[in-house]
Formats: structure tokens, C-alpha cells, sequence
């Protein structure tokens, strides 16, 4: 098949794994908005007005970050439940296009909350038609890290039990307790270094920065506190998850 | 040329209760354009057999081609060629076999068209149309099973692996899967099919292989196989003797409330008329594939221990 051929195959997966439940299911859309909302609505009501535009950029994140939950247990379901991975191995389709179908088909289910947290922020904190192409894009790496994340975790477990606990784990330690929600600078300054252990810090700060909210951390190095960082820090991470869950995900078990 | 070769496969799983030979130095070719059919008991090694061959699983050592191809150095090229229904695979839970069928098809390359066609042609030789429209979480366990079936059989690859296709289904679906199957076969596609239903291997396989603890016991046609049974007829007893007191006309086997016999035709006048006479009940028949695969299979457990 050539790259257009793999490039429809993950549309078409898209279609089918994404589009064609949510379409049947619309009350699916309810579970991807509501915990995003709830840590919204809580920031709404304790914390000071100034905040509520972080939390409103962390709400659009966390529903990136929370497509790689998505992906992390659709993908175990697929291999390990219904054993339909096997049927996709054993076919044209490359390990790339399954890769892109599955998380596009996540895409679809966190579009709607998206678009919305979006027009939210848009309302609250006003910012330039640049800002948001930019904000666009750090969302779509995000999404791309988080895909990439899951599915290279699926695979390492043979059981769908354990593969439920460690979602939560994983994604909630990438977009609760990292400076998502909040900016990066309300941590105490001796431990601000420690964000950066999670990629999403990255890409908090980097959202923050392009929709005009500020907030990211100030180093001694100056190279370290511009956008560019942030930028660079989240590209690299998504790329080495993305080339992890391409080259060592077992779409052929050893 | 055949369609697969293998030569000195072998996989060795390794675990905490140390390592298992899963397969063990199999050689085997299946000639392009036949059905052959894998026989054994659970954990023998055919699946893992059709994992390897079916790219999905590397093999501790060996080789297997298919059309040509190293399925392990070079699984891009092998994989166009096949298609494979895994062992107890489930279809989406959300869509209804016209979709699965359809989408599978326009996810492999083929034109909206073809797969238009195609899934039309499999829904009906397959008895799906009933239920094309049906979400499949609302079809039975058969059903489910069958549109999994459908949508790899459409697909016209050149090389089909079912791993036990008709697992679950009632003897009509069997039958039906059974000529889609022929079909395929006389369209040029050549299939390895794993099974527990030896009739089912008797019916559809023009070879088949069978495999114990990763070894290949016997490969030819089922006929012959039979034919390597050291006695002519079945007896079948529901009642009138006890297993003990058959032994001594030949090798006995239980089949659940029954005893299977098989024995010397000379011998069936004597035992039909005692069992009669005990107020039993007994049929008489050819040795089947099953009483073949027992004995052999049997054969090969004794000789292990």
C-alpha cells in the first residue's frame, strides 16, 4: 500500500473506532467533559479570578493529555480483548497508520470539549488569531505525545486489569499534578525544577505563553524561560515517545 | 512452489515455571492453492505455528516463507498476502457485519466499489443478512463469530490463516462458513485452518498436519491418516459392556456416557448380539479421523512418557 493508501487507512480507522460511536453514543462526549469541567468549576470557586484563564488552558490540555488514556485502554481492548489487533498485523496496513488511526479516532471523542474549553477561554481571556494557532498546535503535540504514550504502554501488559489502573496513574500524574491547571510559578521557587519531570509541564507553559497568560518559570539560564524551551522540550519528548511507540510497541511480540 | 514453507521452526516460551517448546524444529510445506488443516489438542502449537507464519509472533529460530518471502526478515512484504482470523477474536462491539465487513476492505486498499461488491457477495454466502444491520452486541456468540469470518474471507488474500473459524457456531453456520471457505480455495486462495472439529478437517482439508508438544506426528491426507488405524470398524456402546471387558477386543475409548470400540470387522457379529442381549444399544461404522487423531495422538503421549 503507498502512503496515501496507509494515510486513508487511518482515516478510515479513525471513522470506525472514533466517529461511528460517538455518533451512536453522543452521551460518550459527557465523560470526556466532565472531570476537565469538575477541576474547573473547583478552580472557579476557591480560586482567585486572575487563575481561572490557567485553569481554562488546563482544561483544553488535560483533555489532550487524557486522549492518551483513551488510546492507553482502546488499544489493550483491541489486542487483548477482542484480538482485533492481530487482524490489523496481519493486513497492509502499517504500524504507523493503526498508530495515527487510533489516536485521530481519540481526537474525535475530545473534539467537542475541546472546541468548547476553547470558546471558554476565548470569552475570558481574549488573545489573537495567532495565539490561537499556536495554541492549536501545542494542543495537537500534545495529543501526539499522550497517543503515543499509551499505546507504547498498552502493549507492554497482557492483562486488561492492569492496564486500568495504570491509565489513571499515568495520565492523572501528567495533568493533575503538574502546573496544567495552575502556572508553574505558584510552585515554591526551590522546587519549580521538578515540573519539568513531567512533559506536560511543557506543554502547560508553552500554552500559557502563546495565549498571553505568562506564568511560566524564570531560571538563572535565559535560554531556559523563553517559549522556544517549551517548544523544544515538548517536540523532543513527543518525539521520543512517538519513535518508542513505533519501534519497540509489539505489533509483532517477541 | 508451495505457498508456505517452514524449516526447523522453533519457539520456546520462557516463564516462571521454566521454558516451554511450544514448537520444536517443524518442517512443513503447504502447496499453493489447498486447504490443509492443523490438528492437535490445546497447547499443542498451532497457534503459535500460525502467529509466526502469520507475522505476528518472531520465532526463537527457523525459517518460514511464504510465497517466497521471509516472514521474519521481511513481514512488509508478507503481510498483503495474508489475512487471519485469530483464535476467539470478537468483532467492534458497535458495528454491524455489512460495516465490519466493508470497512476492513477499504482499510486493506480496496475501492469503494470492490468492497461495496465484495461485502455484499460475503454477507449473503455467509447467511448474515439477517443481521447485516445489526449492532453486533446484539448478536449471539455464532453470529459474531461469523461476521469475523466474513470479513476475512472477503478479503480474497492469497494466503487465509483461521484459527478455529467456526468456534461457537451451530451446524448450519459451520456449513455455510465451510462454503465460503471452498470458495476461497477454488479462487486460487490457500488456507491453513486450525481445528477441534475433526469433521470439519475432514470435510473441507485436502492435507493436514498433526502436531503434539510442538512436533509435527503426522502430515498427508486425511484418508491415509485414517487408514494408519490398525483396526477396521467402530463400535459405539451405550450400555452392555464395561470398558474393561472391551479392552480385550481392541482400544477402547470414552466418550462420555459411551464407549467407543474399535476392532477387527470380524469381531462386530459377536459384541452386537452380547450387547443386544444386555439390553445395550451399539452402532456400527468406519473408523473416523477422530479415532485416527486419538490413537496417533495417544501414540505420541505414551512414547513421550
Amino acid at each position: 500500500m503507498s502512503v496515501r493508501q496507509q494515510a486513508y487507512a487511518a482515516l478510515r480507522i479513525c471513522y470506525f473506532n472514533g466517529i461511528m460511536p460517538l455518533w451512536r453514543s453522543p452521551l460518550l462526549i459527557g465523560a470526556v467533559f466532565l472531570t476537565p469541567f469538575s477541576f474547573l468549576f473547583f478552580l472557579y470557586v476557591i480560586a482567585p479570578r486572575a487563575l481561572f484563564p490557567f485553569g481554562v488552558v488546563g482544561g483544553v490540555l488535560f483533555t489532550a493529555l487524557f486522549t492518551g488514556n483513551g488510546m492507553l485502554n482502546d488499544a489493550a481492548y483491541l489486542r487483548l480483548e477482542r484480538q482485533l489487533q492481530q487482524v490489523f498485523v496481519a493486513s497492509p496496513v502499517r504500524p504507523l497508520a493503526f498508530l495515527i488511526g487510533m489516536a485521530l479516532s481519540e481526537l474525535a471523542f475530545a473534539l467537542p470539549a475541546m472546541v468548547l474549553f476553547l470558546g471558554i477561554l476565548l470569552w475570558v481571556h481574549p488573545f489573537s488569531a495567532l495565539g490561537l494557532a499556536a495554541l492549536v498546535g501545542v494542543v495537537l503535540l500534545t495529543w501526539l505525545m499522550a497517543c503515543t504514550l499509551g499505546f507504547f504502554v498498552s502493549t507492554l501488559f497482557q492483562q486488561l486489569r492492569e492496564i486500568w489502573p495504570i491509565g489513571t496513574l499515568i495520565f492523572s500524574s501528567l495533568s493533575v499534578l503538574p502546573p496544567v491547571f495552575y502556572p508553574a510559578t505558584a510552585i515554591p521557587a526551590p522546587y519549580q525544577w521538578v515540573a519539568f519531570l513531567a512533559p506536560s509541564t511543557f506543554a502547560a507553559q508553552l500554552a500559557d505563553r502563546v495565549v498571553g497568560l505568562g506564568g511560566g518559570i524564570t531560571t538563572s539560564v535565559p535560554a531556559f524561560n523563553g517559549p522556544l524551551f517549551d517548544l523544544l522540550g515538548l517536540a523532543a519528548l513527543t518525539l521520543l515517545l512517538a519513535s518508542a511507540a513505533t519501534y519497540f510497541s509489539r505489533w509483532r511480540e517477541s | 512452489m508451495a505457498a508456505l514453507e517452514a524449516r526447523a521452526l522453533t519457539k520456546l516460551y520462557h516463564g516462571r515455571r521454566g521454558t516451554v517448546r511450544a514448537l520444536d524444529q517443524v518442517d512443513l510445506d503447504i502447496p499453493k492453492g489447498e486447504l490443509f488443516a492443523f490438528l492437535g489438542r490445546n497447547g499443542a502449537g498451532k497457534t503459535t505455528f500460525i502467529k509466526v507464519a502469520a507475522t505476528l509472533l518472531l520465532p526463537t529460530s527457523g525459517e518460514v516463507r511464504l510465497f517466497g518471502e521471509d516472514v521474519v526478515a521481511h513481514p512488509e512484504a508478507v503481510r498483503p498476502l495474508i489475512a487471519l482470523v485469530p483464535q476467539e477474536g470478537r468483532p467492534f462491539f458497535h458495528m454491524t457485519p455489512r460495516e465490519h465487513v466493508y470497512e476492513y476492505l477499504r482499510v486493506r486498499g480496496a475501492s469503494a466499489e470492490s468492497a461495496g461488491a465484495r461485502t455484499s457477495e460475503v454477507i449473503t454466502a455467509m447467511g448474515l443478512t439477517p443481521f447485516e444491520n445489526e449492532p453486533s452486541y446484539r448478536l449471539s456468540g455464532g453470529v459474531q463469530q461469523r461476521t469475523l469470518v466474513a470479513m476475512i474471507l472477503a478479503t480474497e488474500a492469497p494466503f487465509l490463516f483461521l484459527d478455529e473459524p467456526t468456534l461457537g457456531m451451530d451446524p448450519f453456520g459451520r456449513r455455510q462458513v465451510w462454503e465460503v471457505i471452498r470458495r476461497a480455495v477454488r479462487k486460487g486462495s490457500t488456507v491453513l485452518l486450525t481445528t477441534h472439529y475433526l469433521d470439519e478437517a475432514e470435510q473441507l482439508a485436502q492435507e493436514l498436519a498433526v502436531i503434539d508438544s510442538g512436533k509435527v506426528l503426522y502430515r498427508g491426507a486425511p484418508e491415509a491418516l485414517k487408514s494408519t488405524v490398525k483396526r477396521e470398524v467402530r463400535l459405539q456402546f451405550s450400555g452392555g459392556f464395561t470398558a474393561k471387558e472391551l479392552a480385550e477386543y481392541g482400544q477402547v475409548i470414552q466418550d462420555r456416557n459411551r464407549l467407543v470400540l474399535l476392532t477387527m470387522r470380524s469381531r462386530v457379529r459377536e459384541l452386537t448380539d452380547r450387547a443386544l442381549e444386555r439390553g445395550g444399544e451399539v452402532t456400527v461404522g468406519p473408523v473416523t479421523l477422530e479415532e485416527a487423531f486419538l490413537e496417533l495422538v495417544g501414540r505420541g503421549i505414551e512414547e513421550e512418557q
